[in-house]
């Protein structure tokens, strides 16, 4: 299965440099041989994922190794709907390089053998909380990408100066778009994510709330991501507005990553 | 076969020049006959814009040189000229330099605005001229459909054509930067001078519904409201029509302005913040610069559009860089396609190699007959030869027959079997 793994980070790193490739020479036929790597690369990935799990016991998204690997996969997987939904292929030069990485370190680090995961597996609900979680994170990730594509070409505009950058970009209007769908999406899927850990924790010990920093700072980020929703809704295109939010909530969506890691709490298993 | 180009473009000759040697379509359509003969000039096409004139033909290899001066004398002969006048302007090009120079024409690389769309039309309207009067050819049509090609290639997979360089084509530009697309997006014409009409005309090709036009003299507001399907308003409703307004265009002869930060402000509350582009065309400024601090404005004025299309035109040298590596990459793959398409060398080749079999063969032999009379040894040569001959004759004719049908696989199939290279 680590071969195999390896093949995906082949078929991502090709897409990863046509598509970099693509962008600085605009060239239509680079954009393709970098989406049919992807797609390549998001088969092989996936029967990696699959093979993990019959192989392991366990759903194939608990340690870090495995966490990784499975984000790469979900920003693939959005990525795939971004590109299929509004043509935004600029996102790919800057997601494609952080797909491959993730799925690079991934591979490299090693992790001890733990017998948590396996207790973890038993109820259906904890899998289904990290999954949602996961595809936010992703789902975040591209309001961040479209709402720094957005600030860079407002800036241009403002200030009249168009650089080589701008020609690259889609326009405001796309990003614009994308950045609230992607959104209105994210903000969803955390929303059931949230849910369905509380759940899965009052059915495990009985409580709701454990007060620890990654329940706090998902908290954070979830009001955040509302109060975007809904400044757009009622007031409207805000874009200059609306794109630092979106920039801000990805700060708050790493901390809430890579939070409980460091502070520790509730969310530290094995 | 050998492919000549003989012509003048802007940058060999004035416009003065150029005017009078242009050919109208019927002058194309009559006057190529004449110029065709068959002979040495096989197969001729003439493009003629108000750039260039430019004869492109085919011409028998070994008469290169009197075809290339038939060429010259032919566009000499206009009737609007006198005699010898074009001899400082005439340039001629063979073969690759020939080659070359129509691909770069059709690609727009030769052209006086780098990457202007409407010359490749003009190429395609010369050889469907050329094909009505019967002088364009096996050559030539492989030639012009290579040219389609290549300025295809070019025009997709370069920028050279991507990035306005006119101040009435920014509207769009910057409008599709903005909207994504002008689809159903609403054009308020400030003023209706005649660039604005302009900048209003590409608007709405590029897919703007709806037309408003205030003006201070109603009269000429109308005239453009007709023009356009769209409504006149009274000047005194600005801020209303800014509201619904996505592009501004502002073009008045007042002399202070006309667009204050405050105006847009109160507008800009009825639209809810949705975006709007102002271009403001008109010098003294109509449009105060305090208004692009208003958040989601963004606004042009005159000198701004010019820095852009500067920059444009950067872009565009740039990418013509990258275009002239195609048409580089092009020229070698059509002359390589053009040897393969030539029989003659190929045909004689295999004769050739066929008799050289035939006289070895009886250079071999020829102790073991003893002494022959010279006419003895004449004839065995001949019956040789004449072998040789009547077995090749059908593998020949075929091969002269795929030819004339372009079937250069077979050509290429009897080439292998008999071991001939290029």
């Amino acid at each position: 299965m680590k071969s195999l793994l390896v093949g995906a980070v082949a078929a991502y790193l090709i897409a990863a440099i046509h598509s970099i490739l693509a962008f600085v020479n605009k060239r239509a036929a680079l954009q393709r041989v970098a989406e049919w790597s992807l797609a390549a690369g998001f088969v092989v990935h996936t029967i990696t994922l699959i093979e993990d799990w019959t192989l392991d016991g366990h759903y194939p998204l608990f340690n870090l190794k495995e966490t990784l690997s499975f984000l790469a996969w979900a920003l693939v997987a959005v990525y795939g709907l971004v590109l299929y939904k509004y043509r935004a292929q600029a996102i790919g030069v800057f997601m494609m390089p952080l797909i491959s990485v993730l799925t690079c370190v991934a591979l490299v680090i090693q992790t001890e053998p733990n017998d948590a995961p396996t207790a973890f597996s038993s109820t259906w609900l904890f899998p289904i909380h990290t999954t949602l979680l996961i595809f936010a994170y992703a789902a975040f990730f591209v309001v961040f990408m479209a709402s720094v594509m957005y600030l860079l070409q407002e800036r241009e505009l403002k200030l009249k100066t168009f650089s080589a950058i701008f020609h690259r970009l889609p326009s405001l209007a796309t990003v614009n778009e994308l950045a609230t769908t992607a959104a209105a999406l994210g903000l969803t899927l955390l929303t059931l994510g949230i849910a369905s850990g509380m759940l899965w924790s009052s059915a495990r010990d009985g409580r709701i709330w454990h007060n620890d920093p990654k329940e706090i700072f998902a908290v954070l980020t979830w009001l955040l991501y509302l109060l975007l929703i809904v400044y757009r809704s009622t007031a409207g295109w805000r874009g200059r507005r609306a794109a630092w939010i979106g920039v801000a909530g990805f700060g708050l969506v790493l901390c809430t990553f890579f939070g409980a890691r460091l502070l520790g709490g509730y969310h530290v298993f094995g | 076969m050998s492919i000549v180009l003989v012509g003048i473009n802007h940058k060999t000759a004035p416009v003065e020049v150029r005017e009078l040697l242009a050919f109208s379509d019927q002058a194309c359509t009559e006057g190529l006959p004449r110029l065709v003969d068959g002979e040495v000039v096989r197969e001729g096409l003439i493009v003629s814009t108000c750039n260039r004139v430019e004869i492109l033909s085919a011409i028998t290899t070994e008469q290169i040189d009197s075809g290339t001066q038939r060429l010259a004398e032919f566009l000499d002969t206009t009737p609007n000229l006198p005699h010898g006048f074009l001899t400082d302007h005439l340039y001629s090009h063979r073969d690759e330099e020939a080659i070359r120079h129509i691909f770069r024409v059709a690609s727009s690389l030769d052209s006086m605005v780098v990457g202007e769309p409407q010359v490749l039309g003009q190429v395609r309207h010369a050889y469907s001229l050329a094909v009505e009067a019967g002088t364009a050819g096996r050559v030539l049509n492989r030639l012009v459909h290579h040219t389609f090609h290549v300025a295809k290639r070019v025009r997709s997979e370069t920028g050279i054509a991507s990035s306005a360089v006119s101040i009435s084509y920014m509207a769009v530009e910057l409008g599709k930067k903005i909207f994504d697309s002008l689809k159903g997006r609403v054009v308020l014409l400030i003023g209706a001078g005649e660039m604005a009409e302009l900048s209003a005309r590409h608007l709405v090709n590029a897919g703007a519904t709806r037309v408003v036009i205030a003006n201070r003299t109603p009269e000429a507001a109308q005239r453009l409201a007709q023009e356009f399907d769209g409504v006149a308003v009274p000047f005194e409703q600005l801020s209303q029509s800014l509201a619904e307004a996505d592009v501004v265009i502002c073009s008045t002869g007042a002399p202070d302005y006309v667009l204050t930060e405050e105006i847009m402000r109160s507008a800009k509350e009825q639209k809810r913040n949705r975006p709007t582009c102002v271009i403001d065309i008109s010098v003294p400024r109509n449009v105060d610069p305090a208004v692009g601090k208003v958040p989601n404005v963004f606004v042009f004025d005159i000198d701004d559009l010019e820095s852009v299309i500067s920059s444009n035109i950067r872009e565009r040298e740039r990418e013509a860089e990258r275009a002239e590596l195609i048409v580089q990459s092009e020229v070698m793959q059509f002359q390589q396609s053009l040897r393969a398409m030539d029989i003659g060398p190929t045909i004689g080749a295999l004769r050739q190699k066929l008799q050289q079999v035939a006289r070895l063969e009886m250079e071999r032999q020829r102790k073991r007959l003893g002494s022959l009379t010279a006419e003895q040894e004449a004839a065995i040569e001949a019956l040789l030869l004449s072998t040789v001959n009547k077995i090749s004759h059908p593998v020949l004719n075929q091969m002269r027959r795929s030819y004339e049908l372009s079937d250069s696989e077979t050509v290429q199939a009897l080439r292998d079997i008999f071991g001939l290279e290029e």
